[in-house]
């Protein structure tokens, strides 16, 4: 043989498509593991604890998501000049531009169907359907003015957690782990818990990995039954067994990962560990029934239950375990008055009765063990509702309510870095549009990443070529309330 | 060569003509600046000649080729000699447009100077060797050598000090690797954007922002010697009194301050500032300004204090003052040895940096166990004793003892320590932690004597006392030492909620 024929064969060896997915392969890990720190390269443990970019304020998020999207003029946002209006025509300059899910033609002003009052020292008004949380109002920065770009609960949703309205990003929760790892390594760094009847309405997407390696999406905990599916051993497997055959398996999967270097395999180890160590962590972690009778009396739970009330104590007990983010949903908000349940003045109260009490005793019992201040609690829907009372599709609904709006529309947050006793932003007269103080759901996203430590615009991961985060192309940091 | 000599001499006296007749300030004609846009492009005339003419001189130093290129070194002498003439005469023209650093404008033209006089000395020796042996002796023979060193000195150092004006200091080391930037003492590449500030705390935004803005983009025609429309914007002083068409700040209204509405103005009317052949404002440099006029232009407002817009918020992130440091942060601490963080982690811990870029470490005891074995456990947070900030041993098996080396973590700023074994014995070994932020000593056996330990903790912030053994009057006694301090004693079971009735 030639040598040059010799020296062509060595080159198309390497350039072979195998050598090339084996070599490209390799090189995307390598680049996943270093795309977020300038310090160090990352660790081939995906769930190792990591730092942020500067010193964090919050170190850890419990997100209370009203999916449905709960009406801010029947909960914080006082307008005595709705009430006067109650019941004419709403002006069609209000209606001219505007896309509704369900009104159509002129719909007529509906009134706040609750009565307010000032409270706290900061003289928040709150509505006497939340007479525990008007306890605890100077504790919450109370942002008035958000705005989305969604009127479906599902887009809405999506926009809300991963900051695209469309499928296929990751989560908040999910951004938060993949950066800051998890600090127990026995539990999840990001957990959800639902309750309300049923699950949001983007499904699991709304707490999913989307491009990040699957270790990081949020790990579903139930209240009733197993508290993660599938994650006892089936009956006749003896823990020693299943150590060693998780060994064996992870054995294989290093040679695997060694060999083509994909992180989804050093992922699938992680799991595997982790499952393993969680079969006793976590039943211990999801035992409300441990809690004294006063802290049960504290948030009025019901052990056994899948309940709102049982799922924000969790909320606490796994924040207490050093879970980073905890997701709870609880559904049901959305009152267009087109049935009992889905009206302001059925299914709404009920609500309103379910999550006031435990919300309130979420921030008290977190602020008397000294977890308040480094814990960033939200509350929040996925939109507001209009002003204007609902005719679906032009003919009165049965009961009252409202339609979706995504103009403005009320969320809070209190603890980790956050300033207490404040509300910024302002809605006009009626509450139908910002004057003052607006925040994007970006705004929010970046600053709740702002507050954990995060730069939103390095914290990234490549993916179809370009750098993707949390806040897509936008976001804001809303220094006005921070502490 | 007598004729070339008269051409010289006439030459030379054009120049001092010159250097007498253009002046150094006031307002250029069209024509003088249109002359002087011509020093850049014949500049490089003498530069290239006199030192092809230098190294020829070295090069017939060597016997074999003694003598051999005088012809040729006396034509380029020459020549050299003239163009560097009509440099300098197209430089001081150029000058007079004004917008040059003063300091190196003056040095800049100083050795332009003497590159001609240097030059031509040359030439003359090199004609006439033996030129003044009557009064300089055995140096005679060293004259032409003297001349030619100084000559070809001066125009290096010229030829830098132009580059300098025009293209600005840091124009050369640019790119220049960061470890070979480090090593002759600039900062790195990545880092020139940023502000370096001594003290940011007690900085005013005038200082840190504004004034670097006008010293390079205005102060080179509004100074001390030049006051281009009688206007001086080196001091705050002078800023607020204005020049001859009357102030030029309106405090909290940029749209009606002349200095603001100069910069605005598109660059092709007269009024533009700065005038158009000079360095212009950047968009940030523009903002930072209007921005300062608007929140009221002040000259003491100090860096923490100032309320950004998002677009100077951008602006300043970028420079790196949002990270004004202050209590720990404010300190020289090493980094950790990563040898030391592996042997702490190995005990159990969780350790990891409580930031990118900081040597500050939080150490957690997640398994609740590890915290039972004090003496290796001590050693090693000992070893990490100047990093650790943030150490939480809730919820484990800590005691007193463990306590112990606490004392020894002098910039720890928050402590968990709630449902420990910690007593009141325990926390003696506190009372020197000068930066602790937050204490938490929920559901331990702490008691009112315990809280006399807290009383020289001036930085604590938060203290939370639920289900201790501490009572109203203890607190009390703590609180009116540290009225500042937020203490937490939890809910009673009933208090602070509504009748649970509904």
């Amino acid at each position: 043989m030639s040598l040059a024929r010799e020296a062509q064969n060595a080159y198309l060896e390497h350039v072979t498509r195998r050598h090339f997915l084996k070599s490209a392969g390799a090189g995307l890990g390598a680049l996943a593991f270093a795309s977020l720190g300038a310090t160090a390269a990352r660790s081939p443990d995906p769930l190792a604890p990591r730092s942020p970019h500067f010193a964090p304020r919050a170190k850890r998020v419990i997100f209370l998501h009203m999916a449905g999207g709960p009406s801010p003029l029947e909960l914080y946002d006082y307008k005595p000049v709705l009430a006067r209006l109650h019941g004419q025509d709403c002006p069609e300059s209000l209606l001219e531009g505007k896309r509704f899910a369900f009104i159509r033609g002129i719909p007529k002003m509906l009134g706040p169907q609750a009565e307010f009052q000032q409270h706290g020292e900061s003289g928040a008004w709150v509505s006497n359907h939340l007479p525990h949380l008007a306890k605890v109002v100077d504790k919450i920065a109370f942002l008035k003015a958000m705005h989305t770009d969604e009127f479906n609960h599902a887009p809405a949703q999506l926009l809300v957690h991963s900051g695209s309205p469309r499928l296929g990003r990751p989560s908040m929760g999910s951004w938060v782990t993949y950066g800051l790892g998890t600090e127990n390594e026995n539990l999840p760094g990001f957990v959800v818990l639902l309750s309300g009847g049923a699950a949001p309405d983007a499904g699991a997407s709304v707490y999913g990995s989307g491009f990040l390696p699957t270790i990081y999406q949020g790990v579903q905990c139930r209240t009733t039954g197993d508290p993660v599916l599938f994650l006892g051993d089936p009956e006749g497997m003896p823990r020693n067994l299943r150590r060693k055959s998780i060994d064996a398996i992870n054995e294989i999967n290093r040679q695997q990962h060694e060999d083509v270097g994909d992180p989804e395999i050093l992922t699938r180890i992680a799991q595997y560990e982790m499952a393993f160590r969680m079969q006793t962590s976590v039943p211990e972690a999801m035992d409300i029934t441990r809690e004294p009778a006063y802290i049960h009396e504290l948030y009025g739970t019901a052990p056994g239950e899948t309940a709102f009330s049982n799922n924000c104590l969790l909320a606490r007990r796994l924040v207490e375990r050093g879970v980073r983010f905890v997701q709870l949903f609880h559904w049901g908000w959305d009152s267009h008055g087109a049935g009992e349940n889905e009206s302001l003045t059925g299914g709404f109260l009920k609500r309103c009765q379910e999550t006031d009490r435990p919300v309130a005793a979420l921030l008290q019992d977190l602020e008397q063990r000294g977890l308040l201040e480094e814990t960033l609690v939200i509350w929040g829907g996925e939109f507001g509702r209009t002003p204007m009372l609902e005719n679906r599709t032009g003919t009165d609904n049965p009961f009252v309510g409202r339609d979706h709006h995504s103009d403005v529309y009320t969320m809070w947050m209190a603890g980790g870095g956050v300033q207490g006793g404040i509300t910024h932003g302002e809605t006009d007269e009626i509450g139908y549009t910002a004057v003052s103080g607006r925040v994007h759901v970006h705004d929010l996203q970046a600053t709740i990443l702002h507050l954990l430590g995060f730069d939103h615009l390095r914290l990234t991961y490549p993916f179809q070529g370009r750098d993707f985060r949390l806040t897509d192309v936008h976001g804001r940091v809303v220094h006005d309330v921070l502490a | 060569m007598k004729q070339s000599l008269i051409w010289l001499s006439a030459g030379l006296a054009f120049l001092a003509l010159m250097l007498i007749l253009v002046p150094g300030s006031g307002q250029p004609s069209d024509f003088s600046l249109f002359l002087g846009r011509f020093h850049p492009l014949v500049v490089h005339l003498p530069i290239g000649i006199l030192l092809v003419g230098g190294l020829l001189e070295l090069l017939s130093r060597r016997t074999s080729l003694r003598g051999r290129y005088d012809t040729g070194i006396l034509a380029l002498l020459y020549i050299g000699s003239w163009s560097s003439i009509l440099a300098v005469i197209a430089g001081l023209y150029l000058a007079q447009g004004g917008g040059y650093a003063a300091r190196e404008l003056s040095w800049h033209k100083s050795m332009g100077i003497l590159v001609v006089l240097f030059a031509s000395l040359a030439y003359l020796y090199k004609v006439w060797p033996g030129l003044s042996e009557r009064w300089f002796k055995h140096w005679e023979r060293r004259m032409y050598g003297i001349c030619m060193g100084v000559m070809l000195l001066s125009v290096t150092l010229t030829g830098h000090l132009g580059g300098v004006l025009t293209h600005g200091p840091d124009y050369l080391t640019y790119y220049l690797p960061d470890g070979l930037r480090q090593g002759i003492g600039l900062p790195k590449k990545a880092d020139l954007g940023r502000l370096q500030l001594e003290d940011p705390a007690q900085t005013t935004v005038y200082e840190a922002l504004i004034a670097p803005i006008l010293e390079s983009r205005c102060v080179a025609c509004h100074n001390e010697g030049v006051q281009r429309g009688g206007l001086r914007l080196d001091t705050p002083e002078f800023l607020r009194e204005g020049g001859d068409n009357g102030p030029v700040l309106v405090a909290g209204r940029a749209h009606e301050s002349e200095l603001i509405y100069r910069i605005w103005l598109p660059i092709s009317s007269d009024d533009h500032m700065p005038p158009i052949e000079s360095p212009q404002l950047s968009v940030a440099e523009a903002e930072l300004m209007r921005w300062w006029i608007d929140v009221g232009a002040s000259f003491e407002e100090l860096l923490p204090d100032a309320e950004w817009s998002p677009a100077t918020q951008t602006i300043v992130d970028h420079m790196g003052i949002n990270e004004i440091r202050t209590g720990i942060f404010a300190l020289d601490t090493p980094a950790p040895d990563s040898l030391d963080v592996v042997a702490l982690s190995d005990l159990g811990l969780s350790v990891t940096r409580l930031a990118e870029g900081e040597p500050y470490l939080q150490v957690r005891c997640v398994n609740l166990d590890a915290c039972t074995n004090t003496s290796e456990l001590q050693a090693a947070l000992r070893r990490l004793s100047p990093q650790i900030a943030w150490l939480d041993l809730g919820r484990s098996e800590a005691g007193d003892d463990l306590l112990e080396v606490i004392s020894d973590l002098p910039h720890l700023t928050r402590l968990h320590l709630q449902q420990t074994f910690v007593t009141d014995a325990g926390l003696v070994h506190l009372n020197q932690l000068e930066f602790l932020e937050y204490l938490n000593l929920y559901g331990t056996a702490v008691s009112d004597s315990g809280l006399t330990h807290l009383r020289d903790l001036s930085a604590l912030r938060s203290l939370y006392l639920w289900q201790t053994r501490t009572t109203g009057e203890g607190i009390a006694r703590l609180q009116s030492v540290l009225p500042d301090l937020y203490i937490n004693t939890g809910l009673n079971q009933t208090s602070s909620l509504p009748d649970s009735t509904d």
